[in-house]
């Protein structure tokens, strides 16, 4: 456990764990807090498991904490750190078993006074249309031609039938990661992945359909196509079993890999390969495919979406188009050029439970809204807010293009559930006029909101850093899990 | 939750540990293969997973490797979540018939599985330990969920 007082203060937002605080230590690690939000971090072993990424070789400049840090495995969730390209190692367990869990924010040209009266009915058709739950299958049956097809080339393949070219160009990019080679994953994965594309699991994955409640930056909401009272949909959800899958395999093949490399680590869930070695090499392929799954499978559930919209508000409403604002990646090992002690630097970029958060005038950004940086979107716990950010120039200058995932959790589950009756929360959700439509009485107790951080608390921390910029907060009106 | 095998005041065959965002579990036993087989029942146990009714039982032999016992638990235990979601199938009973701290083959039995409390995602490697006792052996597992 580390204390408040190891840590130095750099700015009203921000605190250090000296290089010297561990002698195994090759860089500082930086927390973004407030001070209720640091005393969460040090409650658990966050800030050990962020000390502990400090020691992989290779890595450059300093680790961060993002303010919804909690403690995880091997690095904590809500961690990025940045490693040397070419040889500077890639570690799974510092990217995490769920590879891309993300969100995808689709919006409609109606306001909530339009739908209000059809809510149920677009709730429920939402349960039936989206597959969810432990064990569900989804709509699309794939050969292993076609899924070998999906891992190559991700929202890209579902595109035809699945979504509009619109889509792609406003997703973290364009829904297909380069380099994914699916020889590269076991078959093991492609067995658990062959029938849950277009699924969206369970655990703290959802669908939501929101209201935008209150608009900060008039200027860049109306350039996104965002207003008040508008109906969205956010879609929460990952890589599924093959994902999981990848991750276990190199984790696995890793624990021989250190050895060979003879890197000490201080976990083992850290294990870890140099970038440009065949292990190394092998995984970034391997997490490409699963990546680029996770981008098609939040494709087919927009698609989805889409289709449960149409079937409910079909003559209801003038214009049932819903346009895709963004989709980014929340667990993911990206190769990007930083700009370090001045100068240009290639780097991977380990975000895990943490948003890209590229700034304007940077390629990568959907050409529409370059000048605007990146949208970010950050969910909150259920039944509690979300926001629409975008990213920032000091967020390229101070946190390798990243910001904050969500609200952060501060409690376990099994306390949550002894604390919490699913069955009574969803009764307070829907007593405050939320829809919910779950299947797991108990974990919907797990994701109860006062097991999370406050994610407006959470947020104030990024946007006063400036390493994102507030643009809208949005308002759950229906909730829809496994 | 926690989980005996037999008798009142007996030793449970595991117990949870608090952890913020995963679950960790601390799984008991007076012998090695009886610890795995109990890591096993831990797995199942703490996903809530229940059979299909009226399904046939079905026997599954496990053979896996790793370079020392801990690598040899997690495998053991991603081994059992592959089988559960590739084939939908829940296990309920382990006999591990041969384990070195290297290898492990097992017996396994179980059935079509009904429904699921909770998925776990993977088995880690963090702060994973398995050492001796005064009373037999004792293993900490976190699991991602």
């Amino acid at each position: 456990m580390i204390h408040k007082q190891s840590l130095e203060r750099i700015s009203d937002w921000v605190w250090q764990v000296p290089q010297s605080f561990r002698g195994d230590m090759r860089a500082p690690a930086r927390v973004y807090a407030d001070e209720a939000l640091l005393d969460d971090a040090l409650q658990d072993e966050s800030l050990t498991q962020l000390v502990n990424t400090t020691t992989l070789p290779g890595i450059v400049q300093y680790a961060i904490a993002m303010p919804d840090v909690h403690q995880g495995y091997g690095a904590p969730v809500g961690g990025v750190f940045a490693t040397r390209w070419p040889d500077g190692v890639i570690s799974p367990g510092a990217i995490g078993y769920d590879i891309n869990c993300g969100v995808r924010l689709l919006a409609s040209h109606v306001a909530l006074d339009e739908i209000a009266p059809r809510l149920q009915d677009l709730a429920n058709a939402l349960y039936r249309n989206c597959p969810s739950g432990v064990g569900s299958e989804g709509s699309v049956s794939l050969s292993a031609k076609q899924l070998d097809d999906v891992l190559e080339r991700g929202a890209e393949w579902a595109i035809n039938g699945y979504g509009r070219r619109q889509d792609l160009e406003r997703t973290e990019e364009r829904g297909r990661m380069v380099g994914a080679d699916a020889a590269a994953v076991s078959k093991r994965a492609k067995e658990r992945g062959k029938d849950q594309l277009g699924t969206l699991g369970a655990g703290n994955h959802f669908i939501e359909v929101d209201r935008v409640a209150e608009v900060f930056d008039a200027f860049v909401a109306y350039r996104l196509g965002l207003f008040l009272n508008q109906i969205v949909v956010q879609i929460h959800c990952g890589s599924r079993g093959l994902g999981h899958q990848v991750c276990t395999d190199y984790v696995n093949d890793f624990q021989r890999a250190v050895r060979e490399y003879k890197i000490a680590l201080p976990d083992r869930e850290l294990v870890c390969a140099p970038l440009d070695s065949p292990a190394g090499q092998a995984y970034f392929k391997a997490m490409a495919c699963a990546a680029n799954y996770a981008f098609a499978n939040r494709q087919i559930l927009a698609y989805h979406v889409r289709r449960s919209f149409e079937e409910i508000l079909t003559g209801a409403v003038k214009n049932l188009d819903l346009f895709q604002i963004y989709d980014i990646a929340h667990n993911m090992g990206k190769i990007e050029e930083h700009t370090i002690e001045g100068a240009r630097v290639k780097v991977c970029v380990h975000r895990k439970g943490a948003t890209r958060a590229f700034g304007p005038n940077v390629s990568g950004v959907p050409t529409d809204w370059r000048d605007l940086g990146q949208p970010v979107l950050i969910p909150g716990s259920m039944g509690t807010a979300s926001f629409v950010l975008v990213g920032t120039t000091a967020a390229m200058e101070q946190t390798f293009g990243s910001t904050c995932h969500g609200a952060g959790r501060v409690m376990s589950r099994a306390r949550a559930k002894k604390q919490v009756r699913g069955d009574k929360l969803r009764d307070e959700l829907m007593a405050r006029g939320i829809v919910v439509r779950a299947g797991s009485m108990p974990g919907l107790a797990e994701e109860a909101p006062q097991a999370y951080k406050d994610v407006s608390r959470v947020v104030e921390v990024v946007h006063h850093a400036g390493i994102a910029h507030k643009v809208a907060r949005l308002e759950p009106l229906a909730v829809i899990k496994g | 939750m926690s989980q005996s095998p037999g008798a009142a005041g007996a030793t449970p065959r595991f117990e949870e540990i608090p952890h913020t965002a995963d679950w960790s579990f601390r799984v008991f036993g007076r012998e090695p293969r009886e610890l795995f087989a109990n890591a096993a029942h831990a797995l199942f146990a703490l996903e809530g997973a229940t059979p299909r009714q009226n399904a046939a039982e079905i026997a599954r032999t496990v053979e896996v490797s790793g370079l020392d016992y801990e690598a040899l638990l997690v495998n053991w235990l991603s081994e059992l979540l592959y089988l559960q979601e590739a084939y939908h199938e829940t296990y309920h009973h382990f006999d591990i018939e041969f384990l070195s701290p290297t290898a492990l083959r097992a017996r396994v039995l179980g059935t079509r599985l009904g429904a699921l409390d909770k998925i776990i995602k993977a088995v880690t490697y963090h702060n994973l330990e398995i050492k001796p006792t005064s009373e037999g052996w004792q293993a900490t597992v976190v699991v991602d969920v």
